[in-house]
């Protein structure tokens, strides 16, 4: 990394939260009206029914239950990101912590609100909650799908106590920097932090163990949520490899999305020396290893499925290579595995267009890769009378318009009015070297 | 450069010397007499776990140099060179996994079952062949890794012949560059990994699922190499450890490095048990038959649950509570005891996987003197080897290398 | 705080020069109230000799109460439905294993938040009110000294001997 003055990070820093030009107002609005649409298309589905979506038998779960699994996979990297790789000190994660942070509030959000909209009856989810009542029920803690309702709380919990704490010192540098109103929101905001020595000695702890806790919590809650499938007994579902696979997966998916993200916003706020293209190679190169761990799992379970010589696993991963759904299954493998290794090769992975096209390709593979397995699940499963097939109606489309309008709105909000690198940590990168 | 007047790990401990080759000779003359005696399988089975477990470890604490390559770590000193002198098991390793086809019909409990359609896999030819070259390209990637590695480290004054001149005569024709070195290293240790992966995976199943024919586990691959690494990484602290301890501050070795190897120790303790777990979860809340037989007869019948929970408690319990703690990692002797610990657990456990396999509903466990002998047999043969490979590359356990 | 008491802050572009003043302070007559950085310097932490935080104390609380409180949570609720479903033991510690581990991070995060927030009082605005100077945030480590009314010029050259910039305060009782 060039060596920056603390001087020279606030600055570029700071001046990427002067007011916006009318273009960005114009994508946030543009954005907003994907987000109203996805509303719309929620509330016409409360009022009419579930039935409007196409789910229906055999296939009982379908574009929610990817979209969830898809959000909540994006949302892992970002911890990666700022938990796992301060734990191993590993210095490039730096000018990039903050944004995959903020990224990874933003997808449990997301993907917070599809079992929510996957319920017919939204205003009866509070039966969900462990609360005394007259009937004496309560939540059956035995099932996965109440696994799920803890383990997705305590991450964006988690998540969200971890980011606000990664910011309050760079609050506190960009009150020092505001007048105004600007300037009393973001005192209060920080908490009054003046960076004392008694300030930072606690918060240094404090932030260490934030990140040691939130790492086996990254590795829980998709394993958790890879367990809604593993522990039904459904062909192709009821594999022990889903957990390690699905994290990896997830891992996959968000360090695509972090490139998608950070591509563009490192033009727009010409941070080119502070998420200098090392950065951008560091973590392409870890993604040619996830993807590598996923395609591992994909031979894995063929192999098995052979091995066991049981006919009905047999039939679900011939049908998913042949059947119906067989291109979901090319995506998959040629998307997730066998494309990022082009990253291997340092010309391709030092290319922006590159690095961004692969990312996109990145996160459309690890999206049908969502769809071949839960959907293949519950279309081809024990008797071959109840097969069939599946297809996402236009409120689901506009469901799923919605959340990735949704993602990419409240990000860009962020980008634009909060520090998107943390000044903080930057500093110290700059000091160390 | 290096500097001599240093006792080396392998040094001239004559007692360490004595010591691995009696335990070998007792090991390696219990382990026949067992196999010449009443109850051939036991001495087989204790073989094959031995087997398992001391490749298993030799493998892991290479890979432990070859990931610290890749991902360019800069915390390591003297560990990386210290973990690549494992790969002196590995010749030793492949004449011992040829071995195991005398005792083919101890080892390979489906060898006298139906297996409907399986015999395709599972036959005797096809098994030795795919696993015998697995393990030759495994440890040929990992020797040519080691190749370029010690071409950083040789020092040119020491005296050289055989492999010393080998390794040499590849530092002088590349021309001391020391980026092309390195770039030959990340290529090779890249290649370790991923043949690290697919092999242990293969032996995985080949040799310890497939002891139980009918049950499957897609997970069980993944499971054999984090619990190689995991007792590659123990192993690689208790050699650190004795460097320490014998050669103090010339060793090398501060207390941030044992910090954070303790600190990486725990977080595979963390992922092995998980990997465990995760098996353990689906299978039972899936409650099928064909799949919960296998865990039942390890975890709920007698002899078996008493063990299950033994490695349970060596293997994840004591390492977790003791390693929250942050000082005890910096302390030698209690790292190389906890260790040790750890991997007896780890031999306990390839006991508790393959022993339901090889002796249905057996009295009492298969786990008596000679079994412990041979592990102690195993255990000198290992000494043994890591001891040749610092002695012919001293420069592994010395503090200095071309950066 | 006394009332005869001048605070004068010494502002630092380096923190080697920091720490030196901060050494330089323990041996003058004059008291060291705090300092404030940008980020955390060590070469200043370990000028100031402090102790080791407290705030893992919190964290481990936190998560013994919440491994405590995930098992009972899944124990009592599966009491209350006394029947077997699926085949599986009324209270089976396997699943209830989850519950206990997310319940665990859970309540060391919150153990860890308060703690962090306890033990750096925050929030608190005095501070910032009081003695402060925003480019403390920026690129200055700043080193918040008092003395006696009328040493002031002590103090200010032992701050400028390290390379250091003044700021003075309007002392208002």
């Amino acid at each position: 990394m060039s060596q920056l003055t603390y001087a020279q990070i606030d600055q570029a820093i700071i001046n990427t939260l002067t007011p916006p030009r009318k273009s960005y107002w114009l994508i946030v609005f543009l954005l907003f009206c994907g987000v109203f649409v996805g509303a719309a298309c929620w509330v016409y589905q409360i009022f009419i029914g579930i039935g409007v979506a196409g789910q229906n038998n055999p296939a009982a779960w379908g574009t929610y239950l990817i979209n969830f699994v898809f959000w909540v996979g994006i949302a892992h990297s970002g911890t990666l990101i700022s938990a796992i790789l301060h734990l191993f000190r590993a210095g490039w994660r730096n000018p990039i912590a903050r944004a995959a942070e903020t990224m990874t509030v933003i997808a449990v959000s997301i993907a917070g609100l599809f079992p929510f909209i996957h319920l017919g009856r939204v205003w009866q989810v509070y039966y969900m909650l462990p609360y005394p009542n007259q009937r004496m029920l309560w939540p059956n803690f035995l099932s996965p799908l109440v696994f799920d309702v803890v383990a997705i709380s305590t991450y964006l919990t988690v998540s969200s106590l971890f980011w606000y704490t990664g910011l309050l010192p760079d609050l506190a540098a960009v009150r020092d920097r505001s007048t105004g109103l600007r300037r009393k929101i973001f005192k209060a905001l920080s908490f009054g932090w003046t960076g004392a020595h008694e300030q930072w000695r606690h918060y240094g702890r404090g932030y260490l163990f934030f990140a040691a806790l939130a790492t086996p919590l990254v590795i829980s809650v998709h394993s958790v949520v890879s367990w809604d499938f593993a522990l039904g007994i459904v062909p192709g579902w009821h594999t022990t490899i889903f957990a390690p696979y699905f994290v990896a997966g997830a891992i996959h998916s968000g360090l695509a999305m972090v490139l998608t993200l950070m591509i563009p916003l490192r033009t727009m706020f010409k941070y080119e020396n502070i998420i200098t293209m090392e950065v951008l190679e560091n973590v392409a190169k870890t993604i040619v290893f996830t993807g590598l761990i996923v395609g591992f799992a994909y031979g894995t379970e063929y192999f098995i499925a052979w091995y066991s010589h049981n006919s009905i696993e047999i039939e679900q991963f011939r049908w998913r290579a042949l059947g119906d759904y067989r291109w979901g299954f090319y995506f998959m493998v040629l998307c997730n595995t066998l494309l990022p290794l082009l990253f291997v090769f340092k010309k391709v992975r030092t290319t922006i267009f590159a690095l961004f096209v692969i990312s996109l390709i990145v996160n459309f593979g690890m999206w049908w890769e969502r769809f071949v397995i839960i959907v293949g699940g519950v279309a081809h499963g024990f008797s071959p009378h109840a097969w069939g097939l599946y297809a996402p109606t236009i409120i689901e489309y506009g469901i799923m318009l919605g959340s990735f309008s949704l993602f990419f709105f409240l990000f860009l909000l962020f980008a634009k009015h909060l520090p998107s690198v943390s000044m903080t940590e930057m500093k110290e990168t700059a000091h160390h070297e | 450069m290096s500097e001599t007047p240093k006792k080396s790990v392998a040094g001239s401990g004559k007692a360490a010397v004595f010591v691995s080759i009696a335990l070998s000779t007792v090991g390696i003359v219990v382990f026949l007499a067992g196999t010449l005696g009443e109850h051939p399988e036991r001495a087989w089975q204790a073989y094959l776990i031995n087997f398992l477990l001391w490749s298993g470890i030799a493998q892991g604490a290479v890979l432990f140099s070859a990931v610290m390559h890749m991902t360019k770590a800069r915390w390591t000193g003297p560990l990386s060179g210290l973990s690549m002198a494992f790969a002196g098991f590995f010749p030793l390793s492949f004449v011992l996994f040829l071995v195991l086809f005398i005792g083919k019909s101890y080892v390979f409990p489906w060898l006298h079952e139906d297996l409907h359609g399986k015999e395709v896999w599972l036959n005797l030819p096809f098994l030795f062949t795919r696993d015998g070259v697995g393990l030759l390209i495994l440890y040929g990637i990992g020797f040519n890794y080691l190749y370029y590695a010690l071409q950083l480290k040789i020092d040119p004054n020491q005296p050289s012949s055989g492999l010393r001149a080998l390794v040499y005569k590849g530092w002088k024709r590349n021309n001391h560059n020391t980026g092309l070195i390195q770039r030959q290293m990340t290529i090779w240790g890249g290649l370790y990994i991923l043949a690290f992966t697919l092999v242990l995976s293969l032996i995985g199943f080949d040799l310890v699922m497939a002891a139980d024919p009918h049950w499957i586990s897609t997970l069980f691959g993944g499971y054999t190499f984090v619990k190689a690494f995991y007792s590659g990484l123990g192993a690689l602290i208790i050699l650190a450890g004795l460097s320490r301890l014998r050669n103090g501050e010339a060793s090398g070795l501060t207390r941030n490095q044992f910090h954070d190897i303790g600190k990486l120790f725990f977080a595979f303790c963390l992922l092995w048990a998980d990997f465990f777990y995760v098996q353990l979860i689906v299978i039972w809340y899936g409650n099928i038959p064909e799949e919960t037989h296998y865990v039942i007869a390890r975890t709920v019948t007698q002899p078996w649950r008493s063990l299950a929970w033994t490695v349970f408690g060596l293997s994840f319990i004591l390492p977790f509570i003791i390693l929250i703690n942050k000082k005890i990692k910096t302390v030698p002797v209690a790292m190389i005891v906890l260790c040790a610990i750890t991997i007896i657990g780890i031999w306990l456990e390839h006991l508790l996987l393959l022993g339901p396999a090889f002796s249905h509903e057996p009295a009492s466990l298969p786990l008596g003197l000679p079994e412990v002998l041979i592990f102690l047999g195993f255990l000198g043969l290992m000494v043994i080897s890591v001891r040749r490979f610092i002695r012919t590359f001293p420069e592994t356990a010395a503090v200095a290398a071309r950066s | 705080m006394n009332s005869a008491e001048t605070h004068i802050l010494g502002l630092f572009k380096s923190e080697d020069q920091a720490a030196e003043s901060i050494r330089e302070l323990a041996k003058s007559p004059y008291s060291l109230k705090r300092t404030n950085t940008p980020f955390p310097s060590h070469k200043i932490m370990d000028a100031l000799k402090l102790k080791p935080s407290k705030v893992g104390l919190f964290t481990l609380v936190g998560g013994i109460t919440g491994f405590l409180s995930g098992f009972l949570l899944a124990i009592f609720t599966a009491t209350r439905w006394n029947l077997i479903v699926s085949g599986k033991p009324i209270i089976s510690l396997i699943p209830f294993f989850i519950v206990g581990f997310e319940f665990t991070i859970l309540f060391a995060v919150f153990g860890n938040f308060i703690g962090l927030l306890t033990q750096a009082r925050l929030p608190s605005f005095k501070g910032l009110d009081q003695y402060y100077d925003p480019r403390c945030s920026g690129e200055y480590f700043g080193v918040l000294a008092a003395c006696q009314a009328g040493q002031q010029d002590g103090l200010k050259q032992l701050f400028e001997k390290q390379g250091g910039e003044i700021k003075e305060f309007n002392e208002t009782i």
